[in-house]
């Protein structure tokens, strides 16, 4: 028997590019590195328009708060800063910089020379913060700061490549190709949140990167594989750890609080390659993909480089495509202007046609009950929503619901449940502010 | 939906067998009067059509399978106008009815209780087409069901293998249990349905027959549990109708206790109340529990109930 969790969805996995290697995108005119990549204080800008940046100078950074460095991924002139609309509804200060070609990499950065046992966690902290490091897997908290929330409280690192959304491959292309940067970057989060033992949690349809990991561990007892059942959402903390040891979060509780910490994958070969290079994280692997996309592919793309512009490389859409998604398509965003730039949490560009128009209507049949992984009512809370009680929802535990999406794609009605539960916590949310 | 209409076609065919083509005709009135009020309805109040989803048919076939073989052909119309009209749209259209439109139409069709009651001895010839069937070509209301037998406290004498297969009078759809096993098999396997509900309900009726049988003294209060299991309408019920997700609740341990109160119901009526059968009213009145049961039992949140967590805290 596989780990697994309550709940969940099998899903039409949708894994295409599982078998195409990762290229590297031609380096694209312009980039614009917007000032927040990351869960915090936004960057303020280090440099001034007409200035001459280097790759891997940095550009942006907020020394007084919770906060990560952003630094420049083309070497070029900084042509203008402007304030864009992202999709939360928030304006940010983007760094619009045109590329001179000449790659030129900044001379501040050098390799890590010191060996590892004789660095301390603080100064690997402070290392891993200056090379702009943040969770990758979407949610882009600041790296450092997890690792020391999680000194002395946790006890073991789980590195998540469970990769559970349909379309992305990156992760499990990382792996193949990449294994010792993993398998390294999580030796270097050990050290630094002072934890004995890591488990690389993989999903049991990606077993050839599990045995390609499982062959570069050196020692198992320090650092060890787990292989999960194949379910969407595995890749959720929550449930990574209750599959791993049954223990189940509270909610407002964090994975320290029980032990744990979680790292993605890519965060940890960034963090290796920073050490090894000095290259803080100016690139990202995206999987580039969807039924419109002409040729999908995995792609390494230099931060802040439009969907456009990696549009252009995969050789355009086709006609029918409806809307354009950054992240899988059960948690991702659409987006609505090509403009739109990749960041650290994006981690995958998804082209889909329209979906076939029909009158929702709930049958009460209860799938989306059993999808839950929060052992919620969704069918129930999609109809209070509905009609705005919100207090209703509230009773039902709406808050609990970490809008996973499994119900609304079970659900053979159509009924948007997770859009209505959306507008309901919101709903709430606002509520509860306007008490304070 | 067409899950389960193909379930429920075993039991068609064999009423053909049994009763003749004037079940076809009846089930296939039904049907067409489901969908066409349903299509009638939504047409006149404007709203989305959606009367070619096959829900209408599902509850066509179970008003004719809950009625003889000898009902005049406008009484499946009228139970059909009954069901989708009244039960069904009024209410809200498809998963907002709060009882099963099928049942609640059986139910107002017993008002025609002559009519309802009229059955026949398997294999007599009766005409597919004409309007009525008239008691005297016909030797139609001499024949009890052998639930009515059993409720004057003695087995009858058929046996309980041509129970099971389903060589007795009754209605159309109920008299074979082995043709209604095979649509819950099919059902089970292309997971429409939880064995939940049937079971429980089945069980239930099991449990509480069989204890009657050996208090009151009966001689073989096992054989008097089979004959109550085997007889009436309790497989259809139990398969078709105590299932249907719009009044069925949601969790696993709702369907058991709606299970249980469904034969506990069902038993009490039977065995109690002045009719013979009591699994309609039974599987009814459990409906209008569905949403204190959904309520009752509620799954336990991931990670335990927030309130709860927030005092500790």
């Amino acid at each position: 028997m596989r780990r697994t969790f309550l709940g969940g969805v099998h899903m039409n996995e949708h894994k295409n590019t599982a078998k195409s290697p990762i290229e590297t995108i031609t380096p694209p005119e312009y980039v614009a590195i917007p000032m927040q990549q990351h869960i915090g204080a936004p960057c303020k800008p280090l440099v001034n328009i007409g200035d001459t940046v280097l790759i891997g100078q940095k550009i942006g950074d907020n020394p007084t708060a919770l906060s990560c460095p952003i630094h420049s991924s083309i070497s070029g002139t900084v042509e203008r800063m402007e304030k864009r609309l992202t999709t939360n509804g928030s304006f940010v200060e983007y760094i619009v910089i045109k590329n001179d070609y000449k790659g030129a990499v900044s001379s501040e950065l050098a390799p890590h020379t010191i060996l590892l046992g004789d660095t301390s966690s603080e100064k690997i902290i402070q290392k891993v913060r200056e090379a702009g490091v943040v969770g990758m897997g979407g949610a882009s908290f600041p790296t450092y700061a997890k690792i020391q929330s999680a000194i002395g409280k946790a006890s073991v690192i789980i590195i998540n490549c469970a990769e559970c959304e349909p379309y992305l491959t990156i992760n499990h292309r990382l792996m193949l190709e990449h294994p010792e940067e993993i398998i390294n970057g999580t030796k270097i989060l050990m050290r630094a949140a002072k934890i004995k033992k890591a488990i690389i949690a993989i999903e049991d349809n990606k077993l050839d990167a599990a045995e390609k990991i499982a062959d570069n561990i050196t020692d198992h007892s320090l650092i060890d594989v787990e292989v999960f059942k194949t379910k969407y959402p595995q890749g959720d903390e929550r449930q990574l750890i209750y599959a791993l040891s049954g223990i189940e979060l509270k909610q407002g509780q964090l994975p320290a609080d029980v032990g744990f910490v979680i790292f993605n994958a890519e965060s940890c070969a960034v963090i290796y390659n920073a050490f090894t290079t000095g290259m803080p994280l100016v690139s990202k692997l995206i999987t580039v993909d969807g039924e419109c996309m002409k040729s999908p592919k995995n792609l390494s793309v230099p931060i802040g480089i439009s969907f456009k512009d990696i549009i252009d490389f995969c050789g355009g859409l086709t006609h029918n495509c409806d809307r354009i998604i950054t992240g899988g398509p059960m948690m991702g965003v659409a987006q609505w202007d090509l403009n739109s730039v990749a960041i650290k949490a994006t981690g995958a560009i998804l082209a889909l046609p329209a979906l076939t128009e029909t009158e929702p209507h709930c049958i009460r049949c209860g799938r989306c009950v059993r999808a839950c992984q929060m052992h919620l009512l969704p069918a129930l809370l999609a109809q209070y929503a509905s009609i705005n009680d919100f207090d209703m929802c509230k009773e039902l535990n709406i808050m609990s619901c970490v809008e996973c999406g499994c119900c609304t794609y079970i659900c053979p009605g159509k009924v948007p449940i997770v859009q209505h539960i959306r507008n309901a916590k919101q709903e709430l949310r606002a509520r509860q502010a306007l008490k304070k | 939906m067409t899950d389960v209409v193909i379930a429920l076609c075993p039991a068609l065919f064999w009423s053909i067998y049994v009763f003749g083509w004037r079940s076809l005709t009846l089930t296939i009135l039904a049907v067409g009067s489901a969908v066409g009020f349903e299509y009638l309805f939504q047409y006149i109040t404007k709203r989305t059509i959606t009367a070619g989803d096959m829900s209408a048919v599902v509850t066509g076939m179970l008003i004719a399978f809950n009625m003889p073989v000898t009902a005049p052909l406008w009484l499946p119309v009228i139970g059909s106008a009954f069901a989708i009209i009244i039960v069904k749209q009024l209410f809200g259209g498809i998963g907002k009815n709060i009882v099963n439109p099928a049942l609640a139409a059986r139910v107002f069709l017993l008002s025609w209780s002559n009519i309802m009651m009229a059955f026949v001895q398997p294999m007599t010839s009766i005409s597919p087409i004409s309007v009525t069937v008239s008691s005297e070509t016909i030797d139609v209301i001499s024949t009890a069901t052998p639930l009515a037998t059993l409720k004057t406290g003695m087995l009858d004498q058929s046996l309980l293998l041509e129970k099971f297969y389903g060589f007795i009078p009754g209605c159309i759809g109920e008299i074979s249990v082995l043709m209604l096993l095979l649509g819950f098999i099919y059902l089970l396997i292309r997971k429409v349905i939880t064995p939940h509900i049937t079971m429980s309900f089945i069980l239930t009726l099991a449990g509480f027959t069989f204890l009657y049988g050996y208090l009151t003294g009966n001689a073989s209060p096992f054989e008097y549990m089979l004959h109550h299991l085997l007889s009436g309408g309790l497989f259809l019920g139990a398969i078709f109708m105590a299932t249907d997700y719009t009044t069925s609740p949601f969790s696993p341990s709702g369907k058991i206790i709606f299970g249980i109160g469904c034969g506990l119901l069902t038993a009490l009526i039977r065995i109690f109340g002045g009719y013979p059968e009591g699994v309609s009213f039974a599987i009814l009145i459990m409906n209008s529990f569905i949403w204190y049961l959904d309520k009752w039992t509620r799954p336990r949140v991931f990670g335990g109930n927030p309130e709860k967590a927030e005092k500790k805290g």
